[in-house]
């Protein structure tokens, strides 16, 4: 078992993470936060469905498309960018720092606690259907799956193999792809926990509970 | 001449093609990319050839508002949708030409492509102008008790035709390419593999249609290359045959014409074959007003009956062999730069007996994969690629010669287009050998393992081509 509070400590040094706001798309940028040092808040709400802040609208064939800050922080840098400009697809606009959330702590260490699967190879992912509809139908650990189990569709160069899952016998704990993008090889595609260490999981995130206070 | 500046919305050697005979008609262009692709050469070429305000980066290929945006900033006039993407997307070729700030569309009209695009629309008028069809349904089936009747049906159709062993396709409708395409041999087998065509179509297409036709055995694939102008001109630049295959389904050699009766013996009279299959795709063109250039695909049987499969209302990737024989004026041929002066209004400046044949062309499509593992593609990276310089040798490629390459995951694994010319059977074909024999591609994967590639595959398929 890792050592959890070593790793919270670890963590502790360093609580944030800056992610860059990039152009999803072609067109013209007309930003609506303007200063560095802004506070923004990210996706709110059960189903995130109440938008982060507005940071700026991307236009094209007319149509004004809200860009919201992703997460909860504080706007620290802009790039190079001015209002009214023409960018082109993943152009960086502007940094957030983001201060870890708990369920960002949990997903960090569960990172370290689970069995990652790997992805063998590039491509985009799915689940297998028998896999796919027990997660939708019955919801994520749910689903036992054994070394050797049919567990995913690698779909690359329009072609589908299915691959096989390696790795000890447990139940699917979380997943880390999205089947709308690829992932790299190596890329982690879901983490698995033995049945027998269930507990030990929930012990860590317990304590993550209790030992890591949320800043703004 | 009006000057205008012509969109690629496309990628790789398509791209290249394309900005080239732009450049020869004394167009402007202006390409795109995404960001798997900055390598590419289409990108190289682009900045080259037209500077830097000639080359975009978007999220997507397939992405409308992403071309029309980048079409608004650069003041493009025209749109070439290449092969693949929103080639044959009869709403994308509409919305060009119907937007507030209208564009050309380098392609058949919107109404056309809607029409004939969809393999079932084009069985249906087919059938109607007695141009002979598969046998199998005439529009998408989605409902799974009518798809295992008409399987029923069909399976004993073949069994009174004395067919040994029946056998049936299950294809996704809004497939293509040979994408989705799976053959069934009895009916309790037939449900599976419904359900998994069904679900492949819904991953891929979004689209659960499924076609069921007849298998038909040992064929030959034909293609017959169509030019069209909007003034009602319909010519032809000879057929292809595209039989030599992956088994995916997916072509690996063309070869123009389509047969070689001068010295392989046919089963059946196949300058009459090649004749009927002209005459029927120009009578269908014809009659639905076809206005670009597109390609009839037909497969003929062992005794020489020809069914039409699919009409491709497209620059095809094969273009290059069909041109690599035709002559205009003692010229040869670019049916791509044909196809944008068409698509620019022009009216076409040629007829049929200006267009002449000579020799013979073999297109080879050069993939890094295993032919011996079910053709999977090879991932990796290319660090040595070339090949030597002949006259009669037309290249295409968006690999680089001088630096390494990593092949992306998200696109077709074509990497090159090697067309050869002979002036007849033996010589196109000792020249493909030795093309093939002079290539250099190498590469290495993650796990340092050597570079797959199909040109084994591809010499041994020379000496048998045009063999039925």
């Amino acid at each position: 078992m890792i050592d959890i509070m070593a790793l919270l400590n670890e963590i502790k040094k360093a609580p944030y993470r800056e992610i860059t706001v990039s152009a999803p798309h072609t067109g013209r940028i007309e930003f609506a936060v303007k200063d560095t040092g802004i506070k923004v808040d990210g996706a709110t709400g059960t189903w995130s469905e109440r938008p982060g802040t507005l940071l700026a609208r991307l236009i094209r064939e007319g149509n004004a498309k809200p860009l919201h800050a992703p997460e909860k922080g504080e706007v620290v840098h802009f790039f190079d960018i001015e209002d009214g400009q023409f960018v082109q697809a993943g152009t960086p606009l502007l940094n957030i720092r983001h201060f870890l959330t708990k369920q960002e702590v949990i997903d960090i260490i569960l990172k370290k606690a689970l069995h990652l699967f790997k992805a063998p190879e590039k491509g985009r992912y799915y689940f297998v259907s028998e896999i796919d509809i027990k997660i939708k139908s019955q919801g994520l650990r749910s689903v036992n799956i054994r070394d050797g189990d049919e567990a995913l569709i690698l779909s690359r160069m329009k072609r589908e193999t299915i691959i096989h899952y390696e790795g000890p016998d447990g139940i699917i704990y979380t997943t880390y792809f999205n089947s709308n993008e690829s992932v790299e090889m190596g890329g982690p595609l879901f983490g698995v926990c033995p049945e027998d260490q269930v507990n030990n999981i929930k012990t860590v995130i317990d304590k993550i509970q209790s030992g890591w206070e949320e800043q703004e | 001449m009006k000057k205008h500046k012509i969109l690629i919305a496309n990628r790789g050697e398509i791209a290249i093609r394309i900005l080239n005979a732009c450049r020869k008609l004394g167009h402007e262009f202006v390409c795109v990319y995404t960001k798997e692709d900055a390598q590419s050469e289409h990108c190289t070429e682009a900045l080259k050839q037209g500077g830097p305000n000639t080359l975009y980066r978007i999220s997507s290929y397939q992405d409308p508002n992403e071309i029309f945006a980048v079409a608004d900033d650069s003041e493009a006039t025209a749109i070439h949708p290449g092969y693949g993407f929103f080639a044959e997307d009869f709403r994308f070729a509409r919305r060009v030409v119907q937007r507030t700030r209208k564009l050309k569309f380098i392609g058949p009209s919107w109404k056309i492509i809607q029409d004939l695009g969809d393999k079932i629309n084009t069985k249906r008028v087919a059938r109607r102008l007695n141009v002979p069809t598969i046998p199998g349904s005439d529009r998408p089936i989605v409902d799974d008790l009518e798809a295992e009747e008409l399987a029923r049906s069909l399976f004993n159709f073949q069994n009174e035709q004395g067919v040994e062993q029946p056998v049936i396709l299950v294809k996704a409708s809004a497939g293509g390419g040979g994408m989705g395409i799976e053959e069934v041999h009895d009916l309790d087998r037939f449900r599976t593999v419904l359900r998994g065509i069904k679900n492949y179509a819904r991953r891929q297409f979004r689209d659960e249609g499924v076609l069921i036709e007849q298998r038909i055995f040992d064929f030959n694939h034909l293609e017959v290359q169509i030019l069209a102008d909007s003034h009602g001109k319909v010519v032809h630049f000879g057929t292809r045959n595209c039989t030599v295959q992956s088994i995916g389904r997916q072509k690996r050699i063309e070869v123009a014409p389509g047969f070689y009766p001068q010295s392989i013996s046919y089963a059946f009279d196949a300058d009459k074959v090649l004749n009927d299959i002209i005459d029927y795709s120009l009578r269908m063109a014809r009659e639905v007003g076809y206005n670009s250039i597109g390609t009839w695909e037909w497969i003929v049987s062992p005794m020489g009956n020809p069914f039409l499969m699919e009409v491709n209302t497209r620059i095809q990737v094969e273009n290059g062999v069909s041109a690599i024989i035709s002559r205009i004026g003692g010229q040869e041929v670019d049916l791509i730069q044909e196809q944008i002066r068409l698509g620019l209004d022009e009216r076409m400046h040629f007829e049929q007996k200006d267009i002449r044949f000579e020799g013979l062309g073999i297109e080879y499509r050069i993939l890094a994969e295993d032919p011996e593992n079910a053709f999977t593609p090879w991932v990796g990276r290319i660090e040595n690629f070339s090949w030597p310089d002949f006259p009669w040798l037309r290249m295409h490629t968006h690999i680089p010669r001088e630096r390494a390459y990593d092949i992306p995951t998200e696109f077709d694994p074509n990497l090159a287009l090697g067309i050869v010319w002979g002036q007849d059977l033996e010589q196109a074909r000792d020249r493909g050998i030795r093309f093939l024999n002079q290539l250099v591609l190498e590469g290495r994967n993650y796990m340092g393992e050597p570079l797959k590639s199909n040109i084994q595959f591809l010499k041994e398929n020379t000496r048998k081509l045009l063999v039925f």
